[in-house]
């Protein structure tokens, strides 16, 4: 296949040989590596790479990913990392309208008519610069002789990777894993990787999050080994008996094997915290193994105060008995659901007391550290913090692991929002809304919402599914409520938009959700016999000196049982630390210190935490309202 | 220049000012400035420029959005450019006509008194205009209880706040408090620990642009701290305190290097100048900081000051002996 360049142009396009989203399990090749949690078959890309910048598509190194091309003259940039923090791109923060206002009319592909594709809209935009990205490689002895895939972690906005001059294929969604088999092509000596990394695509209009934009590869990436038998897939359901005493757990393994016919053992042991096994069992591999119905006679629920977590572990050996993978994942018991417009875990009411988290650092944008995510797991357990929405896209994946282990409730966002094609100077105007219910556009956001659930299913911590932010409502948006519900009947979803275009709110969202409203509005709401409970997905915009009156709120939740809390806009602000162009000392930065027009300035910062991680005064405000309710 | 009667305040009765000393103290009030010019204790000068009622602080990322802003901006220009309109003098109680030449010519150097008490009359610039007044009750020990009062009128717009503001010297080293934990407001203060902290230097909360900060609510006593004067013949660097206590009702403050003004026109913090001065605002009324939203949501009524009604604080300002 050859690449195309009007794949930027084509909201229809937004993978191309990209392998299927799946489980985010760890696998090792033996217990040891298990132990110290390094596996032999993963082979880490992170680090210095070749690197050239290009304004715009025209301007770009066409041949840049062959192997005789002269790359002399590249640069070297870090890997992950943001191109513009590099000095490449202009660095812009704007929230609600693109950034390309002012300076380009564009229109979303099909939203003017049937007839208009917009075709050369991205791939011939003024504004849409090129990272080419080049990186030699050598394969670790652990990863030789064996299928290799390629996983990079968090791209934006769209790229196109060739191995050794060859195509390798095409993704968007900047926050979801993008996979491709390199083996065809892979040599035993030198590789040759190259990534045209494009700022601009139709999932620009999908990505019209309230943060800075960025492009560049800003999450790791590696290259991962399958063994001879590989669990390419693992569903987890663990589900609670009525009485909340007992459960039973399923499993379901979806099994890869380099070379047919598949064959060789599975098995399954499951460890509660006493090292009790109430699971081992062996059973023949196949594509696809189930188990059904494990039963627990008696189980440990999990929840904020006891994050209990049972350890799955499933060992693969091949036909001759030799250990190929071993595959740890930690799983709860617990129950989510609405009864009488109430939202319960456990059976017990549940209130929210959460925050909107960006993925921050105020030196490296969002390519965040685990030392960032333990610093703000941290920041939870000291001020009452039991939720978190993954605002706007999904995180990195550790975060979902600390969530599980910690208790925290977690809205697992889709990475949509097209807030720019249906609000603008805050009126409601959706002439041009995407996805809207345009056909088009529908896949685009069913498969990040499939790359979401997939990626993510097996975590605990996760209790609602949020298909986006601010992105209006329509088929599309409903189509994706349809997705979630069928693939998972154990979590509630979520979606705010449907507020604004109540034809969709008996099928869109569990929950109603606002943002912003007022405590006396929500009291008019909950009076008046509601129909779904309420949650805040986002309240006490903590925008400076602010979070005045959070005990208005809190007042809610005695009141009205059919209030679930919220989530406080937001965890930390976005500022970056620069040298101060008089005195050289660092100091924070935010929209329009760039020059960068359109800007919406300091309205970046609205987090409980400044930009370095040290929590604003009102945190104790948190800390005490939170407090009463934890 | 006597000062032995330490059971009496000697009163200097001066052309352009009142001056009060008496033990360890020395203060003028002067007539031009229209406040009282010069607070001495032990020797070290607490006042740069006279101390006046305030009225505005530098605006919240939601006051901007709420456009709160705009509706006080007449108290922006008023907090700026105060005028005193009117000085009045009490000895002992008693009213007397206002001691300037040749009123004064019947005084001389031996003059005392038990208490005197000079009350400065403001008239703000708001539409429609309002007075304020500020009285110094000076007792013989030195001891100063100040009240502030604002006359409310119909049609006066809200408050951002109502205190007074004094402008010292030299910045503070630290200062230590008896009130609530942290950076508190009145919409804001559930989560305030009562007790006593002690702040080391002027700390200035580093919100993403520069604006109001460091407010302390529910405040009994407030001892600010410094090292060194302008004076150039006394380089000597001991702590010195200055304690001001609440009078009837806990007040609210916040201890800067910053006006409100100097704030507002910052648009980072490393624009603000480099902190020379201590900025203590003394508050009796403060706007809440509101939350619900940064671009409309109004502070709930509660907790605005309304332009309307009278507001007053009372406090007193004392010396601390030094150990």
């Amino acid at each position: 296949m050859k690449p195309d360049i009007h794949w930027l142009d084509d909201p229809e396009v937004f993978r191309v040989n990209q392998l299927p989203a799946h489980s985010d399990h760890p696998f090792y090749g033996n217990y040891d590596e298990l132990l110290h949690k390094k596996s032999r078959y993963i082979q880490s890309l992170d680090g210095e790479w070749a690197f050239n910048f290009a304004a715009t598509p025209a301007d770009r190194d066409r041949e840049f990913y062959q192997p005789d091309f002269d790359a002399q003259q590249y640069d070297t940039i870090a890997v992950p990392g943001h191109i513009e923090l590099n000095d490449y791109g202009q660095i812009q923060y704007i929230n609600t309208l693109y950034p390309w206002e002012g300076k380009q009319f564009r229109r979303p592909a099909y939203s003017m008519g049937q007839d208009r594709p917009e075709t050369g809209t991205f791939s011939d935009g003024e504004d849409n610069s090129v990272g080419m990205y080049r990186k030699t490689f050598t394969l670790n002895e652990s990863l030789q002789n064996q299928r290799v895939i390629i996983q990079f972690l968090g791209v934006e906005r769209a790229m196109y990777v060739w191995l050794n001059g060859h195509f390798i294929g095409y993704a968007e969604d900047s926050f979801t894993p993008s996979e491709f088999d390199l083996t065809p092509y892979l040599t035993s000596g030198e590789n040759l990787l190259a990534v045209a990394v494009f700022k601009h695509s139709t999932a620009s209009y999908l990505e019209d999050q309230d943060m800075f934009r960025f492009s560049g590869i800003f999450r790791s990436v590696n290259l991962i080994a399958k063994p001879e038998l590989h669990l390419e897939d693992l569903t987890i359901r663990p589900i609670p008996d009525e009485n909340l005493e007992s459960g039973n757990l399923n499993l379901t393994l979806n099994l890869s094997a380099a070379t047919a016919p598949l064959s060789g053992s599975v098995t399954v042991t499951v460890f509660d915290h006493a090292g009790h096994a109430w699971v081992h069992q062996t059973v023949e591999a196949h594509e696809t193994v189930t188990f059904t119905d494990l039963p627990f006679d008696q189980i440990h629920l999990w929840d904020h105060h006891h994050p209990y977590l049972y350890q799955l572990q499933i060992q693969l050996l091949d036909a001759a008995g030799n250990l190929m993978e071993v595959i740890p994942y930690r799983f709860g018991f617990r129950r989510v659901e609405i009864k009488d417009h109430v939202l319960l875990l456990n059976n017990d009411r549940l209130v929210l007391n959460g925050v909107n988290r960006h993925e921050w650092n105020d030196q490296t944008g969002r390519a965040i550290t685990l030392a960032d995510m333990r610093a703000d797991m941290q920041t939870f357990h000291d001020n009452h913090i039991n939720a978190v929405r993954t605002c706007h896209y999904p995180d990195q994946i550790p975060w979902y692991d600390m969530c599980d282990d910690e208790g925290i409730y977690m809205m697992a966002e889709t990475n949509l929002e097209t807030h720019g094609t249906w609000q603008k100077m805050g009126a409601v105007e959706p002439s041009y809304n995407v996805p809207g219910s345009l056909p088009q556009w529908q896949a685009a956001v069913l498969d990040r919402a499939k790359s979401n659930y997939e990626t993510f299913k097996n975590h605990t911590a996760i209790l609602f599914w949020s298909l986006g932010n601010e992105s209006y409502a329509g088929e599309d948006i409903q189509a994706m409520n349809t997705y979630y519900k069928t693939v998972d009947p154990d979590r509630l979803t979520h979606y705010e938009g449907v507020c604004r275009n109540r034809k969709y709110t008996a099928t869109i969202s569990d929950v109603e959700s606002m943002m912003y409203a007022a405590p006396k509005d929500i009291a008019n709401y909950l009076e008046k016999d509601p129909q779904k409970p309420f949650l805040n997905c986002e309240f006490m915009h903590d925008m400076g000196n602010s979070l005045g009156g959070l005990a208005d709120y809190m007042n809610l939740i005695q009141a009205y049982p059919s209030y679930a809390g919220g989530f406080i806009w937001d965890f930390i602000d976005q500022a970056l630390l620069v040298p101060d162009e008089i005195t050289k000392q660092p100091v924070l930065r935010y929209g329009g210190d760039f020059d960068d027009r359109h800007s919406d300035y300091e309205f970046s910062g609205d987090g409980l935490l400044f930009a370095d991680r040290t929590p604003k005064p009102a945190m104790q405000e948190v800390r005490y309202e939170y407090g009463q309710f934890d | 220049m006597s000062t032995a009667n330490s059971t009496k305040l000697h009163v200097i009765y001066g052309d352009g000012s009142l001056g009060l000393q008496g033990t360890n103290f020395d203060y003028i009030f002067s007539y031009e400035r229209g406040g009282l010019e010069s607070l001495v204790q032990n020797g070290k000068e607490w006042l740069y420029r006279v101390p006046k009622p305030t009225f505005w602080r530098a605006t919240t990322d939601n006051d901007r959005g709420n456009h709160f802003a705009e509706r006080a901006a007449m108290w922006l220009g008023t907090d700026q450019f105060l005028p005193c309109v009117k000085v009045a003098i009490a000895v002992n109680g008693q009213p007397i006509p206002l001691p300037i030449a040749p009123e004064n010519n019947r005084y001389s150097d031996h003059e005392f008194a038990t208490t005197v008490t000079i009350t400065y009359t403001y008239e703000t610039l708001t539409v429609p205009k309002t007075l304020v007044t500020t009285a110094y009750q000076v007792a013989a020990d030195g001891a100063i209880q100040i009240t502030a009062r604002i006359t409310g009128q119909p049609d006066l717009p809200e408050l951002p706040v109502f205190g007074v503001r004094f402008i010292m010297p030299t910045p503070a080293t630290q200062y230590t408090y008896t009130g609530l934990s942290g950076e508190t407001y009145p919409d804001r203060l559930a989560g305030g620990v009562p007790g006593t902290y002690t702040i080391t230097g002027l700390p200035v909360t580093p919100y993403l642009t520069p604006q109001e900060n460091g407010m302390h609510m529910r405040t009994q006593d407030v001892a600010i701290t410094r090292t060194t004067v302008l004076n150039n013949a006394d380089p000597r660097q001991d702590p010195f305190v200055l304690r001001l206590t609440a009078l009837d009702h806990p007040f609210a403050f916040s201890c800067l290097p910053y006006t409100a003004e100097e704030l507002e026109n910052a648009t980072h913090k490393e624009e603000l100048p480099l902190p020379r001065r201590t900025v203590l605002t003394i508050a009796g009324a403060v706007r809440g900081v509101g939350g619900i939203d940064s671009w409309g949501a109004d502070v709930t009524a509660p907790y605005h000051i309304s332009g309307e009604t009278d507001h007053q604080l009372s406090f007193r300002v004392e010396s601390v002996e030094s150990d």
